[in-house]
């Protein structure tokens, strides 16, 4: 190998923050060749993205103490002045970042943007010049009608095309090297894969050296050359893609790689059960009416969000409900409950009809049908206790008061593998996992029959995902509960569904058992969600690639 | 942008006449109220004040007194029960000292809480930040019942160093102009700098956490640049409406404490000395005066905000 582009030795910070100091990176080197993919996969709080914004000087800062050396072509940029640092940052370092949407400032045009990047670092080049660079850019990353783009808000775009865009700025000064920070996490599976295969081009076509930072194994096998595994602030792997992949050394790789539910391998045997229908419903209408008139609403500006959905959970099973951001899933789930007021159509729970009802009349079916939320920081009181929290049904509903439903609670908590003690805790002192544990206790606090998980584990990372699904998985044997079990991400629904319906811009597309709708798609849309869906194995990725599937 | 347009409209015309009819029930049932006794004078007999009560109106149905007062507001002929003297004249006549009073303050309190906010915000945390806002939480604490008369006294009465009050015109003598209105601008100006100083700080932190303003450092903007076009940028979006809002509502009346102390003779004294009088139609003209600057700045601020913001969109609810 040449001598590398970038060349990182024993990177250290330390930030110091009121809790203590926090030792996000502990000692990290690892070399950048001028024309690889490096991927660096971690957990969260793995210090990855801490990495890669001190090697630019981002994290710079009085609280902050840096230590270790960072070379671009031998110029080091760790103790490099702040003038030294801007010449690099932008023009010969460029970074992407992981949400689109807030990455690019709301009240500039997208043009704008990148005409401000070029004009930062090559003020010879006026206005003009720098808007039709910004229009070639945008054309570069394939982004139709770059003539008209360039003029648009950033919220104009989808979000695939704004992080097309936010690529588009990035290589705007031709840059050796591009750090990518979760570059797909935000975006749609079927946007990643175009994504992830833009960025492959620009490595290959442009000689564009590229670290992707990456929770996801999937992406890495897809694109990377290089993996370097990191966690708690430490590489404990560090290879090729495929010695990595094939013989992991580290335990810590081995559980990465063991998390991961892959498509392509059967999910565990679920037992058969006898079944009885215990949700059912029938043409379910969510309308939204996108402006009020002045008298009444009219229907040309109304947006349907569920459009006559039908589809039934039994006692016991699990139905996946899978689809893009977008497609309604969320408020199929809301409407269900009764959370919003169906536009039309039937729901019936335990053959009795529900839409409709009034909030009084639903009051007591609120106990059998519970929700479990997907951010689980979001959705816990920050100023309650755990045992509040979790006892707060019990009062509501009237089931339990005192000394008891302290009791209750703590039971709850110990069902879910917290620890009673947990009870006078406050939801920041938890972790990500624990969190959702807290949201899985609160929703069984009234032993409900169906419990609606609207993505109950994106926000998690995948080896504590693994521990969720199986704690959802051993509480539906022993309790006989009945999941209905949203997600974005088909390789999590298949692994805890009996049957799995694909909904697609507000209607179901497709629905049919679990291994039907992997194995044999019927509708394009599912087999086009199917062949995006990245695949944590390296040689698959690249017969894939290789056969070209034409999708 | 027309629909918006005459949706607000149609919007101002029933504040306006909301506010009209409260203004006009207040004093309909204040039991002292008796404007036909007032402008029968001193020497007033049952008779004259039967006839004034005859000629005026005031034995009319009180819907019928309403109206016969709109007609007048809007033709304009509305004239004082007290002095006798033509009302929209007299806010006229008050309007440059006001006018004067408040665009002034407004530029010194915009320019001051936008510089100190943005030091504060720039050095958060630091020494300088800490002093700004001990700095600024004073101002805020100073109400101009106690500032303005302080000044006054201090500043003017006992050492001399300014006017002790009144208004010169701009057009007579542009120093003199200044240098009456310093104390009465420094008095309306202190609390809203404190106020936006405070505001702006706390936005410019909370944006330079955004990912945009991230972003921004990572293409390589220096941090004058980051700060000026980001953050600054984004964090005066709010600080429009407050300001569309506040200087409405000083126009509308909220500077009568200092107009009143500083002897300007501006609308808003006006206002202060009609009601001291119970004196209706005055009050009516300068409330409708101030309400009309508050609708209207609401609507300039919406405007205002559309352009600042693209992601809204005029006539359309937030989602």
């Amino acid at each position: 190998m040449s001598a590398p582009l970038l060349s990182v030795r024993d990177l250290r910070v330390d930030f110091a923050t009121e809790g203590g100091l926090v030792q996000a990176v502990r000692g990290v080197s690892f070399d950048l060749a001028a024309t690889e993919v490096l991927a660096i996969v971690g957990e969260s709080a793995s210090g990855k993205s801490v990495t890669a914004q001190t090697i630019v000087g981002l994290t710079r800062s009085p609280n902050a103490r840096i230590e270790g050396s960072a070379r671009l072509e031998g110029t080091e940029l760790l103790t490099a002045g702040e003038a030294e640092l801007l010449r690099v940052r932008g023009a010969r370092i460029a970074m992407v970042f992981q949400d689109p949407m807030t990455s690019f400032n709301p009240v500039y045009r997208v043009g704008r943007q990148i005409v401000e990047a070029v004009r930062a670092h090559r003020g010879e080049v006026d206005d003009r010049a720098a808007r039709e660079l910004a229009i070639e850019m945008l054309e570069a990353v394939e982004i139709p009608e770059a003539r008209r783009r360039v003029d648009s808000y950033p919220h104009e775009l989808s979000g695939g095309m704004r992080q097309r865009a936010m690529i588009a700025m990035a290589l705007a000064l031709e840059p050796e090297v591009l750090i990518a920070d979760e570059p797909t996490t935000a975006l749609d599976v079927t946007i990643q894969a175009q994504i992830l295969e833009l960025l492959r081009r620009l490595n290959r076509e442009r000689d564009l050296a590229t670290v992707l930072i990456t929770h996801d194994l999937g992406v890495v096998a897809e694109v990377a050359d290089r993996v370097l595994v990191m966690h708690e602030g430490r590489v404990v792997e560090s290879g090729d893609l495929d010695d990595v992949f094939y013989s992991p050394k580290a335990p810590y790789t081995r559980s990465l790689l063991g998390a991961v539910l892959r498509l392509d391998q059967p999910p565990p045997q679920r037992p058969a059960r006898q079944r009885a229908p215990l949700l059912e419903v029938t043409d379910l209408v969510k309308d939204f009416p996108l402006r009020r008139g002045a008298l009444r609403d009219r229907d040309a500006d109304r947006v349907r969000a569920v459009d006559r959905v039908s589809l039934r959970v039994e006692s016991g099973e699990t139905l996946g409900l899978v689809g893009e951001s977008g497609s309604g899933k969320s408020t199929l789930c809301r409407t269900i409950l009764q959370l919003l007021q169906p536009s039309s159509g039937s729901v019936r729970f335990e053959g009795s009809e529900i839409a409709g009802l009034s909030r009084r009349q639903m009051q007591p079916l609120r106990r059998e049908m519970q929700i479990v939320f997907q951010d689980p920081y979001a959705s816990l009181n920050p100023r309650k206790r755990i045992g509040q929290i979790v006892g707060e049904p019990l009062r509501l509903q009237g089931v339990a008061a005192g000394e008891e439903r302290r009791r209750q609670a703590q039971e709850l908590l110990a069902r879910v593998g917290l620890s009673p003690e947990h009870y006078d805790r406050y939801p920041h002192e938890f972790s990500g996992g624990q969190r959702q544990r807290v949201g899985i206790a609160r929703a069984l606090a009234l032993r409900p029959k169906l419990i609606v998980a609207d993505e109950p584990v994106s926000a998690l990372d995948v080896s504590i995902r693994a521990q969720v699904l199986d704690l959802l998985a051993e509480l539906q044997e022993e309790m006989g509960l009945s999941y209905l079990f949203v997600a974005h991400d088909i390789g999590v629904v298949r692994h805890v569904s009996d049957r799995i319906a694909v909904m697609h811009k507000g209607k179901i597309v497709e629905e049919g058992s679990a291994e039907q709708v992997c194995e044999r798609p019927l509708h394009p849309y599912t087999r086009s969600l199917l062949a995006a869906v990245p695949v944590p194995d390296p040689r698959e990725a690249r017969a894939r690639r290789a056969g070209a599937s034409p999708v | 942008m027309a629909r918006f347009a005459l949706r607000r409209l149609g919007g101002m015309v029933l504040v306006l006449f909301a506010i009209s009819v409260i203004v006009f029930a207040i004093f309909a049932v204040i039991p002292s109220y008796d404007p036909a006794a007032a402008i029968a004078g001193k020497n007033r007999t049952p008779e004259l004040v039967a006839n004034v009560e005859e000629t005026w109106g005031f034995d009319d149905p009180l819907p019928v007194q309403y109206l016969t007062m709109m007609k007048l507001v809007f033709t304009g002929e509305l004239i004082s029960y007290s002095s006798e003297l033509d009302v929209s004249e007299q806010i006229w006549e008050g309007l440059p000292a006001t006018l004067s009073l408040c665009i002034g303050a407004a530029v010194i309190w915009m320019f001051f809480g936008l510089l100190l906010g943005y030091l504060s915000a720039v050095h958060a945390g630091r020494l300088a930040d800490r002093l700004l806002t001990i700095l600024s939480v004073g101002g805020i604490s100073m109400p101009v019942v106690l500032l303005a008369p302080a000044c006054l006294y201090f500043l003017a009465i006992e050492t001399d160093l300014f006017p002790t009050g009144g208004y010169v015109p701009l057009s007579e003598d542009p120093l003199d102009w200044a240098y009456h209105l310093v104390l009465p601008w420094a008095s309306l100006a202190v609390l809203f700098v404190g106020f936006y100083s405070r505001v702006l700080r706390s936005n410019m932190v909370e944006a330079m956490e955004e990912d945009y303003v991230r972003t921004a450092r990572a293409k390589g903007l220096s941090e004058g640049q980051v700060r000026v076009r980001h953050v600054l940028r984004n964090s005066l979006i709010p600080i429009v409406t407050l300001f569309g809002l506040d200087f409405a509502s000083v126009l509308g009346g909220a500077a009568i404490i200092t107009e009143a102390v500083f002897n300007l003779q501006g609308v808003g004294q006006y206002a202060a000395d009609s009601i001291a009088n119970l004196d209706l139609p005055p009050i009516m003209g300068v409330t409708l005066f101030g309400a009309f600057f508050v609708v209207l700045f609401n609507t300039l601020v919406d405007i205002a905000y559309a352009y600042l913001d693209p992601r809204i969109r005029l006539g359309e609810s937030a989602r």
